[in-house]
């Protein structure tokens, strides 16, 4: 058969399938709704129909069952009663798998008669006919509806970009003729009058590629409504699996976002109404004792806020409790002691966004699968969407999330660094300050800004990127820095400069750069050139893990007039070589880093060190070997060496001081005043 | 068309002439069908390399090529085509070839990949050429197998010895993409 009838088919028999269950659901509040029978006995017949023409047998017999079925429920034969609708639900479910199999090219996933045959006898509660909810991964597909109102009108518009661009070419010639009329010195008015036609030209064309833009990207909306179809089907299941009463409503159904979006908003929402009902909301008896209705509520209200969409998915039931919250993730090594005492209750919700954390005691066949919200963490990051979570204890939870109405335009704030542009998307942007020298503090080896009495870590984006460092900002003294949001932290990234702001048409990156850390996509600058659009969350992320910004210790550089001494920092490790160096360039040494033995040799022949600092265990010649070689050249015989290790047993130590180095240090215990008290007592 | 008899114009010879000229053009193409292989050819690391012109969507003049942060060595940057960010590739580390900077004669020869366009960086471009397949003999030169990898064959021209790359296994291979997952 022609693939372009199973098209039409599949695409048919969707729309009259979720009719089906919307109506069912429907029916079980308003049985006595004859209109609604009816209507959905014609969505059955229809669908019977279409599938015999195509010699769909299964997903014609089980549509004609329904029908039969919904018959008698118009003729009042038979009653409209939970055992009735679970029969409706059941056979559209049915159908819905046996045409899911049709699109993947599959066969027919179970037997239709012995389903029929089970469907007879009443026994639906125990055929699995449904796929599990959340496993079904169905895209919003890669075609697009649009009405002929909307494509004419586009037409249009593209005709008036053609006639415009004749206009221009009419100007040229205008100003050629003008220019060879006048010998070359046309004089005020007519210039003047040539400047205003122009600028009219230029205005309308402004104005025609604005209405096609809003054209093109209204093509990319569709409503909320089309993901959150199924939703109500999925709670009502959910809730009865668990003798559970709970009732959904969706507020704001026909509010559009960009497609893209809702695809990847549906898995979240899945998922936030799974853990609701499964973790949030509580037994009726429980409910009743606590003075609640015994039928709880979930509601989904989505509403524009300026340029974003505001999602709030709300439920009445236990709420989250910090500290059981805290105590699990204690349990699960989230954190830490030391983190567990600092964290305010309302900070202490987020940790459930962190990988690893799910508060469900007991592994349920529903949501515990040990993934949590940071699923829809993860997802919302990639929309650049932000999610805010508030809970009561016995009242209820209610998580927030703001997305963006387009993933196409954004406003975002153009920052200039190491000669390259970047955009960072404003909904991230705290404000942009000016570092002073002296405003930077170390603090546990990393360095921090104070923002009116807050506490910021301070990276430098350059050093993130692994790009040549800003030397000019030095010069100043100061140094400009983007101060990023992420929910409840705080970053700040330092920039050589920030170029404003302004509206930016997203492009992805393409399929040869599928996901590339710290680059969200890119987008054309006035110039033509490209510029990379910063992916804020992996900033975070990444910024935890460097050491240093270079900054304070640059400032330091080249404050120190003196330099205190010349050393070499032998390491394998980029990680303690790089923290070694900052530390010892920060208090005025200056240091060459080796990355093995071999290229410590090499390097001591070129220079005279002041002292030398080597790890022990290196691929080639180990510290030990190294010291006694180096106590074997005449230049080196008298040099002080430091060994740094991880080995902290005596014997090590004696190896060392046998090899001939004069200090010992265990990296375990490693942090920057003793390295520094060291070099400071052998060399000064 | 008055004008056109005025100026002793034969439209009938000159359709004749144009007819024969198209037929010993068919008869040329239908000879050498078989054995031939369209190819650009360009040079890289200062050998003669070429590939298919199927694959050559355009050449352009290097643009200004904006850096991807902790990407891999062959990524050099991403310009703007026509709207499209396409990246820009050095293969030369690919083929084992020593890698001096691109000067003036430097091009991008965008090429179009069943999944994406990319961008080959090479130090010039030298033409398109009608290259004898069955001539080509295997590559000999002392690469690593995985070098050899992208390489289908070379041959020896009166004006030097020409490289065939393997395009197409060169568009499939992991070490062009950047998924950091």
């Amino acid at each position: 058969m022609s693939g372009k009838y199973l098209d039409i088919f599949l695409r048919e028999a969707e729309e009259h399938l979720t009719s089906l269950q919307q109506g069912v659901l429907r029916l079980e509040k308003e049985p006595d709704n004859k209109v609604l029978i009816h209507e959905l006995l014609r969505n059955a017949h229809t669908l019977k129909g279409s599938a015999r023409m195509l010699g769909f047998e299964g997903v014609s017999n089980v549509a004609h069952r329904l029908e039969d079925l919904l018959k008698e429920m118009e003729e009042g034969v038979r009653e409209v009663d939970e055992s009735a609708t679970d029969v409706l639900l059941r056979g559209s479910d049915a159908i819905s798998r046996l045409v899911g199999a049709m699109a993947k090219g599959e066969p027919p996933p179970f037997l239709v008669d012995e389903f029929l045959a089970a469907l007879d006898r009443g026994e639906v509660a125990g055929m699995d006919v449904t796929a599990s909810p959340g496993t079904e991964e169905e895209g919003l597909g890669d075609t697009v509806r649009a009405r002929v109102r909307t494509l004419d009108s586009m037409v249009n518009l593209l005709g008036e970009l053609i006639i415009n661009k004749k206009r221009l070419e009419n100007r040229v010639n205008d100003l050629k003729s003008l220019v060879r009329s006048t010998g070359g010195s046309p004089s005020f008015r007519e210039l003047g009058q040539f400047h205003r036609d122009l600028e009219e030209d230029v205005l309308y064309l402004d104005y025609i590629i604005q209405e096609l833009h809003g054209e093109a990207m209204a093509l990319r909306m569709l409503p909320l409504r089309t993901i959150t179809d199924g939703f109500q089907r999925l709670v009502r299941d959910l809730s009865r699996a668990q003798g559970k009463e709970v009732e959904l409503v969706i507020d704001g159904e026909g509010i559009e976002l960009d497609r893209v979006l809702l695809e990847s908003l549906k898995p979240m929402f899945l998922h936030m109404l799974t853990n609701a009902v499964d973790h949030g909301i509580e037994p009726p008896d429980v409910r009743k004792m606590h003075g609640k209705k015994g039928k709880a509520a979930i509601t989904i209200s989505a509403r524009h806020e300026g340029d974003s969409v505001q999602i709030v998915v709300r439920d009445d039931g236990r709420g989250m409790d910090p500290d059981r919250i805290k105590q699990a993730a204690l349990r699960r090594g989230v954190i830490d002691k030391e983190e567990a005492e600092l964290l305010r209750d309302d900070e202490v919700i987020y940790l459930t966004l962190r990988p690893g954390f799910s508060t469900s005691e007991t592994v349920t066949d529903v949501s515990g699968r040990g993934v949590g919200l940071d699923v829809v963490q993860k997802n919302l990051e990639r929309v650049k969407g932000t999610l805010s979570i508030r809970s009561a204890v016995g009242a209820g939870t209610e998580i927030t999330l703001k997305l963006p109405m387009s993933l196409s335009v954004v406003e975002a704030l153009l920052v200039g660094c190491s000669g390259e542009s970047y955009a960072i998307p404003v909904s991230y942007v705290l404000e942009t300050i000016k570092v002073r020298s002296e405003d930077i503090v170390t603090v546990g080896g990393k360095e921090v800004v104070s923002l009116r009495g807050v506490t910021v870590p301070l990276v430098s984006l350059a050093v993130l990127f692994g790009l040549p460092e800003q030397k000019t900002l030095l010069e100043t003294g100061k140094v400009t820095a983007v101060v990023l949001r992420l929910r409840e932290q705080l970053l700040a990234c330092t920039v050589d400069r920030h170029l404003g702001s302004g509206e930016i048409v997203v492009k992805q990156l393409g399929s040869q750069m599928k996901k590339v850390t710290f680059i969200f996509g890119a987008t054309i600058l006035g110039d033509g050139n490209p510029a990379l659009i910063l992916n804020v969350p992996d900033l975070f992320a990444h910024a935890e893990g460097t050491t240093t910004t270079g900054f304070r210790q640059a400032f330091a550089e080249q404050e120190a007039t003196r330099v205190r001494g010349r050393l070499l920092v032998v390491d394998d490790s980029i990680t303690t070589r790089t923290m070694e160096r900052s530390i010892l360039v920060s208090h005025g040494y200056q240091v060459e880093v080796a990355i093995s033995g071999e290229d410590a040799l090499e390097k001591v022949a070129g220079f005279q060190f002041d002292l030398v600092v080597s790890d022990v265990e290196m691929p080639g010649i180990n510290g030990f070997e190294l010291a006694r070689r180096l106590r074997g050249m005449e230049n080196y015989r008298d040099v002080p060496i430091i060994i740094v290790s991880s080995l902290s047993r005596d014997e090590h130590k004696r190896q060392a001081l046998d090899a001939g180095a004069q200090a010992y240090i265990v990296k375990g215990s490693f942090d920057q005043g003793t390295l520094l008290d060291t070099v400071e007592s052998l060399i000064g | 068309m008055g004008e056109e008899n005025r100026a002793g114009y034969n439209i009938d010879g000159i359709l004749r002439e144009m007819r024969d000229e198209y037929w010993q053009g068919l008869d040329a193409v239908e000879e050498e069908a078989e054995e031939q292989l369209e190819c650009i050819t360009f040079s890289l690391g200062g050998e003669t390399y070429a590939f298919e012109t199927i694959y050559a969507a355009e050449v352009l003049r290097i643009p200004r090529l904006v850096k991807i942060p902790k990407v891999q060595e062959l990524i050099v940057g991403v310009f703007n085509l026509r709207g499209e960010i396409v990246a820009a590739m050095d293969i030369r580390p690919l083929l084992g070839l020593p890698q001096s900077t691109f000067g003036p004669a430097g091009r991008i020869i965008v090429v179009k990949g069943e999944k994406f366009n990319t961008g080959i960086l090479v130090e010039s471009v030298k033409g398109v050429t009608a290259l004898p397949l069955d001539s080509f003999e295997v590559a000999v030169k002392s690469l690593s197998d995985a070098q050899r990898d992208y390489l289908r064959g070379q041959l020896q021209l009166p004006d030097g010895l020409v490289i065939l790359l393997d395009i197409k296994r060169l568009l499939g291979a992991p070490e062009i993409v950047v998924n950091h997952g």
